[in-house]
Protein backbone atom coordinates (compact mmCIF):
# COMPACT_ATOMS: atom_id res chain seq x y z
CA UNK A 1 0.00 0.00 0.00
CA UNK A 2 3.02 2.41 1.04
CA UNK A 3 4.60 1.34 -1.89
CA UNK A 4 1.78 2.24 -4.29
CA UNK A 5 1.22 5.79 -2.51
CA UNK A 6 5.38 6.57 -3.21
CA UNK A 7 4.78 5.30 -6.50
CA UNK A 8 1.37 7.25 -6.83
CA UNK A 9 3.57 10.89 -5.45
CA UNK A 10 6.86 10.04 -7.52
CA UNK A 11 4.49 10.12 -10.63
CA UNK A 12 2.21 13.46 -9.73
CA UNK A 13 5.86 15.12 -9.56
CA UNK A 14 6.78 13.84 -12.15
CA UNK A 15 3.66 15.01 -14.31
CA UNK A 16 4.00 18.77 -12.38
CA UNK A 17 7.65 18.90 -13.49
CA UNK A 18 6.60 17.61 -16.70
CA UNK A 19 3.63 19.82 -16.71
CA UNK A 20 6.24 23.02 -16.07
CA UNK A 21 8.49 22.16 -18.75
CA UNK A 22 6.11 23.55 -21.20
CA UNK A 23 6.82 26.54 -22.42
CA UNK A 24 4.78 30.02 -21.17
CA UNK A 25 3.55 32.46 -24.31
CA UNK A 26 1.99 35.64 -24.24
CA UNK A 27 -0.89 35.88 -26.76
CA UNK A 28 -2.19 38.51 -28.70
CA UNK A 29 -5.39 37.30 -30.05
CA UNK A 30 -7.71 38.16 -31.97
CA UNK A 31 -9.63 35.34 -34.60
CA UNK A 32 -8.86 36.49 -37.86
CA UNK A 33 -5.62 38.05 -39.15
CA UNK A 34 -6.68 38.14 -42.30
CA UNK A 35 -9.84 40.82 -43.29
CA UNK A 36 -11.27 41.56 -46.81
CA UNK A 37 -11.99 45.12 -44.60
CA UNK A 38 -11.80 47.18 -41.83
CA UNK A 39 -13.76 46.77 -38.97
CA UNK A 40 -13.27 46.56 -35.28
CA UNK A 41 -11.50 43.39 -34.49
CA UNK A 42 -11.10 42.09 -30.29
CA UNK A 43 -7.90 41.60 -29.10
CA UNK A 44 -7.47 39.56 -25.86
CA UNK A 45 -3.58 39.65 -24.40
CA UNK A 46 -3.40 36.67 -22.40
CA UNK A 47 0.33 34.57 -20.73
CA UNK A 48 -1.01 31.48 -20.94
CA UNK A 49 0.27 27.53 -22.36
CA UNK A 50 -1.22 27.81 -25.19
CA UNK A 51 -1.15 23.87 -26.57
CA UNK A 52 -2.37 22.78 -22.96
CA UNK A 53 -4.62 25.70 -22.41
CA UNK A 54 -2.94 25.30 -18.84
CA UNK A 55 -1.71 26.88 -16.36
CA UNK A 56 -2.39 30.83 -16.98
CA UNK A 57 -0.47 33.87 -15.47
CA UNK A 58 -1.71 36.84 -13.97
CA UNK A 59 0.15 39.45 -16.33
CA UNK A 60 -0.02 41.38 -12.95
CA UNK A 61 0.75 45.54 -13.89
CA UNK A 62 -0.50 47.05 -17.15
CA UNK A 63 1.61 46.06 -19.63
CA UNK A 64 4.68 48.71 -20.18
CA UNK A 65 3.62 49.31 -24.20
CA UNK A 66 0.88 47.85 -26.25
CA UNK A 67 0.58 49.98 -29.52
CA UNK A 68 -0.14 49.04 -32.95
CA UNK A 69 2.34 49.96 -36.21
CA UNK A 70 0.73 50.79 -39.35
CA UNK A 71 2.14 52.53 -42.81
CA UNK A 72 5.26 53.12 -40.66
CA UNK A 73 3.19 55.46 -38.00
CA UNK A 74 2.60 54.27 -34.23
CA UNK A 75 -0.33 54.68 -31.88
CA UNK A 76 -0.40 53.97 -29.17
CA UNK A 77 -3.49 51.86 -27.25
CA UNK A 78 -2.15 51.04 -23.64
CA UNK A 79 -5.17 53.36 -22.06
CA UNK A 80 -7.30 51.32 -23.92
CA UNK A 81 -6.53 48.04 -22.04
CA UNK A 82 -9.04 47.03 -19.93
CA UNK A 83 -7.87 44.20 -16.65
CA UNK A 84 -10.06 40.46 -17.34
CA UNK A 85 -10.04 37.09 -16.06
CA UNK A 86 -8.97 34.65 -17.84
CA UNK A 87 -10.09 31.13 -17.66
CA UNK A 88 -7.54 28.42 -18.18
CA UNK A 89 -8.48 24.57 -18.11
CA UNK A 90 -6.69 24.54 -14.70
CA UNK A 91 -7.24 27.77 -13.50
CA UNK A 92 -7.30 32.10 -14.34
CA UNK A 93 -4.87 34.89 -14.20
CA UNK A 94 -5.32 38.34 -14.91
CA UNK A 95 -5.48 39.37 -18.90
CA UNK A 96 -6.03 42.18 -20.28
CA UNK A 97 -8.93 42.75 -23.38
CA UNK A 98 -9.31 45.93 -25.86
CA UNK A 99 -10.97 46.32 -29.33
CA UNK A 100 -9.66 48.58 -32.32
CA UNK A 101 -11.19 49.81 -34.99
CA UNK A 102 -9.26 49.03 -38.27
CA UNK A 103 -9.31 51.00 -41.19
CA UNK A 104 -8.71 51.35 -44.75
CA UNK A 105 -6.01 48.57 -45.93
CA UNK A 106 -2.85 47.16 -44.77
CA UNK A 107 -0.47 45.36 -42.18
CA UNK A 108 -1.70 46.58 -38.72
CA UNK A 109 1.18 45.05 -36.23
CA UNK A 110 -0.08 45.17 -32.90
CA UNK A 111 3.04 45.07 -30.04
CA UNK A 112 3.26 44.15 -26.91
CA UNK A 113 6.33 44.69 -24.11
CA UNK A 114 4.23 43.12 -20.75
CA UNK A 115 5.49 44.30 -17.11
CA UNK A 116 8.15 41.78 -16.42
CA UNK A 117 6.22 38.06 -14.57
CA UNK A 118 7.68 36.63 -11.63
CA UNK A 119 8.00 33.46 -11.93
CA UNK A 120 8.35 31.55 -8.97
CA UNK A 121 8.78 27.79 -9.49
CA UNK A 122 12.45 28.67 -11.28
CA UNK A 123 13.14 32.37 -9.72
CA UNK A 124 13.43 34.38 -12.65
CA UNK A 125 11.53 36.99 -14.42
CA UNK A 126 9.89 36.72 -17.98
CA UNK A 127 8.81 39.06 -20.28
CA UNK A 128 7.74 38.09 -23.78
CA UNK A 129 7.68 41.23 -25.85
CA UNK A 130 4.85 40.06 -28.34
CA UNK A 131 3.51 41.05 -32.30
CA UNK A 132 0.53 39.89 -34.21
CA UNK A 133 0.08 41.01 -37.50
CA UNK A 134 -3.86 41.76 -38.68
CA UNK A 135 -4.00 42.82 -42.93
CA UNK A 136 -6.88 44.06 -44.36
CA UNK A 137 -8.05 43.86 -48.22
CA UNK A 138 -4.52 42.01 -49.14
CA UNK A 139 -2.32 44.87 -48.88
CA UNK A 140 1.04 44.66 -47.66
CA UNK A 141 2.64 47.61 -45.97
CA UNK A 142 4.36 46.96 -42.27
CA UNK A 143 4.40 42.84 -41.94
CA UNK A 144 8.15 42.79 -43.02
CA UNK A 145 8.73 45.96 -40.93
CA UNK A 146 11.37 46.00 -38.11
CA UNK A 147 9.70 47.57 -35.22
CA UNK A 148 12.83 48.14 -33.31
CA UNK A 149 11.56 46.40 -29.74
CA UNK A 150 15.02 45.14 -28.07
CA UNK A 151 13.79 41.75 -28.21
CA UNK A 152 12.12 41.17 -31.77
CA UNK A 153 11.15 38.17 -34.66
CA UNK A 154 11.14 39.95 -38.05
CA UNK A 155 8.76 37.63 -40.38
CA UNK A 156 10.17 37.00 -43.32
CA UNK A 157 7.01 35.12 -44.64
CA UNK A 158 3.65 37.04 -44.37
CA UNK A 159 2.18 36.05 -41.06
CA UNK A 160 -1.50 36.24 -42.06
CA UNK A 161 -0.73 34.84 -45.51
CA UNK A 162 0.12 31.21 -44.69
CA UNK A 163 -1.19 27.98 -45.78
CA UNK A 164 -1.11 24.84 -43.94
CA UNK A 165 2.33 23.41 -44.94
CA UNK A 166 3.45 26.54 -46.11
CA UNK A 167 6.73 27.73 -44.37
CA UNK A 168 7.00 30.25 -41.65
CA UNK A 169 11.03 31.65 -41.63
CA UNK A 170 11.61 34.98 -39.11
CA UNK A 171 14.55 36.28 -38.21
CA UNK A 172 15.58 36.72 -34.08
CA UNK A 173 16.82 40.36 -33.72
CA UNK A 174 18.27 41.60 -30.17
CA UNK A 175 18.58 45.32 -30.78
CA UNK A 176 18.10 45.12 -34.13
CA UNK A 177 21.28 42.88 -34.49
CA UNK A 178 20.16 39.02 -35.73
CA UNK A 179 21.08 36.31 -32.79
CA UNK A 180 22.93 33.33 -33.68
CA UNK A 181 21.69 30.18 -32.88
CA UNK A 182 18.97 31.80 -30.94
CA UNK A 183 16.71 28.84 -29.22
CA UNK A 184 12.69 29.13 -29.97
CA UNK A 185 10.16 27.43 -28.96
CA UNK A 186 6.97 26.90 -30.69
CA UNK A 187 3.51 25.97 -29.96
CA UNK A 188 0.46 25.30 -31.52
CA UNK A 189 -2.59 27.27 -30.09
CA UNK A 190 -5.20 23.98 -29.15
CA UNK A 191 -7.62 25.13 -27.42
CA UNK A 192 -10.06 27.77 -29.14
CA UNK A 193 -10.42 30.98 -26.97
CA UNK A 194 -14.05 31.68 -26.49
CA UNK A 195 -13.47 35.58 -26.46
CA UNK A 196 -16.69 36.04 -25.38
CA UNK A 197 -16.18 34.33 -22.18
CA UNK A 198 -12.53 35.07 -21.59
CA UNK A 199 -12.05 31.69 -21.28
CA UNK A 200 -10.38 28.61 -23.73
CA UNK A 201 -12.61 25.42 -25.58
CA UNK A 202 -12.53 22.63 -22.93
CA UNK A 203 -11.72 20.48 -26.32
CA UNK A 204 -8.17 19.80 -27.68
CA UNK A 205 -7.65 20.06 -31.39
CA UNK A 206 -4.81 17.94 -31.47
CA UNK A 207 -3.02 15.55 -29.17
CA UNK A 208 0.78 15.24 -28.53
CA UNK A 209 1.87 11.91 -28.50
CA UNK A 210 4.94 13.51 -26.05
CA UNK A 211 6.06 16.50 -24.39
CA UNK A 212 8.60 16.93 -27.57
CA UNK A 213 5.49 17.93 -29.54
CA UNK A 214 4.21 20.53 -27.09
CA UNK A 215 6.41 22.95 -26.98
CA UNK A 216 8.53 22.26 -30.20
CA UNK A 217 12.14 23.63 -30.07
CA UNK A 218 13.93 24.59 -33.10
CA UNK A 219 17.14 27.01 -33.45
CA UNK A 220 18.19 29.56 -35.36
CA UNK A 221 20.88 29.30 -37.88
CA UNK A 222 24.35 31.44 -37.50
CA UNK A 223 22.50 34.25 -39.26
CA UNK A 224 19.57 34.13 -36.55
CA UNK A 225 16.93 33.22 -39.26
CA UNK A 226 14.79 29.81 -38.67
CA UNK A 227 12.00 28.32 -40.11
CA UNK A 228 9.29 25.76 -39.35
CA UNK A 229 6.64 24.07 -41.64
CA UNK A 230 3.28 24.63 -40.65
CA UNK A 231 1.27 21.39 -40.13
CA UNK A 232 -2.23 22.60 -39.67
CA UNK A 233 -4.26 25.65 -39.31
CA UNK A 234 -4.98 27.52 -36.70
CA UNK A 235 -2.47 30.11 -34.89
CA UNK A 236 0.99 29.27 -33.83
CA UNK A 237 3.32 30.90 -31.64
CA UNK A 238 6.93 31.48 -32.03
CA UNK A 239 8.78 32.18 -29.21
CA UNK A 240 12.98 33.10 -28.94
CA UNK A 241 14.39 32.67 -25.27
CA UNK A 242 16.21 35.20 -23.89
CA UNK A 243 16.40 37.17 -27.47
CA UNK A 244 16.33 40.40 -25.49
CA UNK A 245 19.67 42.42 -24.17
CA UNK A 246 18.35 42.80 -20.86
CA UNK A 247 19.04 39.98 -17.98
CA UNK A 248 17.90 41.45 -14.46
CA UNK A 249 14.76 42.80 -13.00
CA UNK A 250 14.68 43.50 -9.26
CA UNK A 251 17.97 41.63 -8.22
CA UNK A 252 16.75 38.69 -10.20
CA UNK A 253 17.61 36.88 -13.78
CA UNK A 254 15.11 38.24 -16.13
CA UNK A 255 14.42 36.45 -19.80
CA UNK A 256 13.30 39.06 -21.88
CA UNK A 257 12.10 36.70 -24.87
CA UNK A 258 10.23 37.30 -28.06
CA UNK A 259 7.24 36.19 -29.31
CA UNK A 260 5.26 36.34 -33.15
CA UNK A 261 1.93 34.43 -33.56
CA UNK A 262 1.49 33.62 -37.27
CA UNK A 263 -2.19 31.82 -38.50
CA UNK A 264 -1.95 29.49 -41.24
CA UNK A 265 -5.49 28.36 -43.70
CA UNK A 266 -6.13 25.09 -45.25
CA UNK A 267 -6.51 24.90 -48.64
CA UNK A 268 -10.25 23.97 -49.87
CA UNK B 1 -12.84 50.77 -72.54
CA UNK B 2 -10.15 50.10 -69.52
CA UNK B 3 -11.40 52.35 -67.58
CA UNK B 4 -14.62 50.72 -67.48
CA UNK B 5 -13.01 47.52 -66.49
CA UNK B 6 -11.23 49.26 -63.27
CA UNK B 7 -14.58 51.21 -62.93
CA UNK B 8 -15.22 49.50 -58.93
CA UNK B 9 -17.08 50.95 -56.27
CA UNK B 10 -17.14 51.63 -52.34
CA UNK B 11 -17.38 48.68 -50.59
CA UNK B 12 -17.52 46.51 -53.59
CA UNK B 13 -13.54 47.98 -54.64
CA UNK B 14 -12.33 45.45 -51.72
CA UNK B 15 -14.10 42.36 -52.18
CA UNK B 16 -13.67 42.52 -56.06
CA UNK B 17 -9.96 43.41 -56.16
CA UNK B 18 -9.18 40.19 -53.89
CA UNK B 19 -8.74 37.87 -56.98
CA UNK B 20 -6.30 40.53 -58.63
CA UNK B 21 -4.13 41.20 -55.47
CA UNK B 22 -1.77 37.83 -57.32
CA UNK B 23 -1.53 40.42 -59.91
CA UNK B 24 1.37 42.63 -59.40
CA UNK B 25 0.29 46.24 -59.58
CA UNK B 26 -2.93 46.25 -59.50
CA UNK B 27 -4.21 49.32 -58.00
CA UNK B 28 -5.81 49.44 -55.19
CA UNK B 29 -8.25 52.26 -52.96
CA UNK B 30 -10.17 52.32 -50.10
CA UNK B 31 -12.43 55.16 -48.40
CA UNK B 32 -13.37 55.79 -45.31
CA UNK B 33 -15.28 58.34 -43.23
CA UNK B 34 -13.51 59.52 -39.92
CA UNK B 35 -17.49 60.62 -38.94
CA UNK B 36 -15.93 64.33 -38.62
CA UNK B 37 -17.17 65.61 -41.88
CA UNK B 38 -13.83 64.40 -43.61
CA UNK B 39 -13.29 61.72 -45.94
CA UNK B 40 -9.68 59.47 -46.19
CA UNK B 41 -9.13 57.43 -48.66
CA UNK B 42 -5.72 55.02 -49.08
CA UNK B 43 -3.92 53.54 -52.23
CA UNK B 44 -1.53 51.83 -53.39
CA UNK B 45 -0.41 48.72 -55.36
CA UNK B 46 -1.06 45.63 -54.71
CA UNK B 47 1.92 44.37 -54.61
CA UNK B 48 2.45 47.24 -51.72
CA UNK B 49 4.16 50.00 -53.62
CA UNK B 50 3.25 53.19 -52.75
CA UNK B 51 0.80 55.44 -54.50
CA UNK B 52 2.17 58.52 -53.04
CA UNK B 53 1.78 61.32 -55.38
CA UNK B 54 -1.37 59.61 -57.39
CA UNK B 55 -4.12 61.99 -58.38
CA UNK B 56 -6.96 62.12 -56.93
CA UNK B 57 -10.40 63.92 -57.85
CA UNK B 58 -13.67 64.24 -56.37
CA UNK B 59 -16.46 64.76 -58.88
CA UNK B 60 -20.03 65.81 -58.82
CA UNK B 61 -22.86 63.44 -60.70
CA UNK B 62 -21.69 66.20 -64.19
CA UNK B 63 -17.80 65.60 -64.23
CA UNK B 64 -17.39 68.46 -62.71
CA UNK B 65 -14.52 68.42 -60.38
CA UNK B 66 -15.02 69.29 -57.21
CA UNK B 67 -11.86 68.97 -54.86
CA UNK B 68 -8.55 67.92 -56.58
CA UNK B 69 -5.41 66.57 -54.74
CA UNK B 70 -2.62 64.24 -54.44
CA UNK B 71 -1.90 61.14 -52.35
CA UNK B 72 0.19 62.23 -49.64
CA UNK B 73 3.59 60.24 -48.47
CA UNK B 74 1.06 58.08 -46.80
CA UNK B 75 -0.65 57.52 -49.65
CA UNK B 76 -3.40 59.15 -48.81
CA UNK B 77 -5.93 61.76 -49.39
CA UNK B 78 -8.34 63.32 -46.85
CA UNK B 79 -11.21 65.99 -48.75
CA UNK B 80 -14.18 67.33 -46.68
CA UNK B 81 -17.34 65.56 -47.82
CA UNK B 82 -19.30 67.60 -49.99
CA UNK B 83 -23.01 68.23 -49.74
CA UNK B 84 -23.90 66.68 -53.07
CA UNK B 85 -23.48 63.22 -54.32
CA UNK B 86 -19.98 62.78 -55.51
CA UNK B 87 -17.70 60.26 -56.61
CA UNK B 88 -14.11 59.84 -55.81
CA UNK B 89 -11.45 58.81 -58.72
CA UNK B 90 -7.68 57.34 -58.15
CA UNK B 91 -6.18 58.16 -61.21
CA UNK B 92 -2.77 56.38 -61.36
CA UNK B 93 -2.97 56.75 -65.43
CA UNK B 94 -4.46 54.59 -67.95
CA UNK B 95 -5.95 51.19 -66.47
CA UNK B 96 -4.77 52.40 -63.50
CA UNK B 97 -8.51 54.16 -62.52
CA UNK B 98 -10.22 53.60 -59.86
CA UNK B 99 -13.61 54.74 -59.08
CA UNK B 100 -15.31 54.92 -55.35
CA UNK B 101 -19.20 56.35 -55.15
CA UNK B 102 -19.64 58.48 -52.56
CA UNK B 103 -22.56 56.88 -50.90
CA UNK B 104 -20.69 53.71 -50.86
CA UNK B 105 -18.32 55.37 -48.24
CA UNK B 106 -18.72 53.91 -44.90
CA UNK B 107 -17.49 55.01 -41.81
Amino acid sequence: MKKTISLLAGLVMVMITAGSAFAHFQMIYTPESALEKGKTISLDLVFTHPFEAGHTMDMGDKPEEFYVVRKGRKTDLSDKLKPVIWTSLTNSGGAYETEYKLRGMGDNVFCLVPSPYYEKEEDIYIQQITKMVVNTAGFPTDWDREIGLPAEIVPLDKPYGLWTGNVFRGVVKRNGKPVPHAEIEVEYLNHRPLTDHNAFAEKAEVEAPQGAFVTMGIKANVNGEFSFGIPRAGWWGFCALGAGPDTEHNGKELSQDAVIWVQARDMK
Amino acid sequence: MRIRKTLITGVLATSLLLPAVAFAHTPMCSCFSLGDGTITCEGGFSDGSSASGTVMRVKDKKGNVLVKGKMDEFSEFTFEKPDQPFVVEFDAGSGHKIEIKGKDIAE
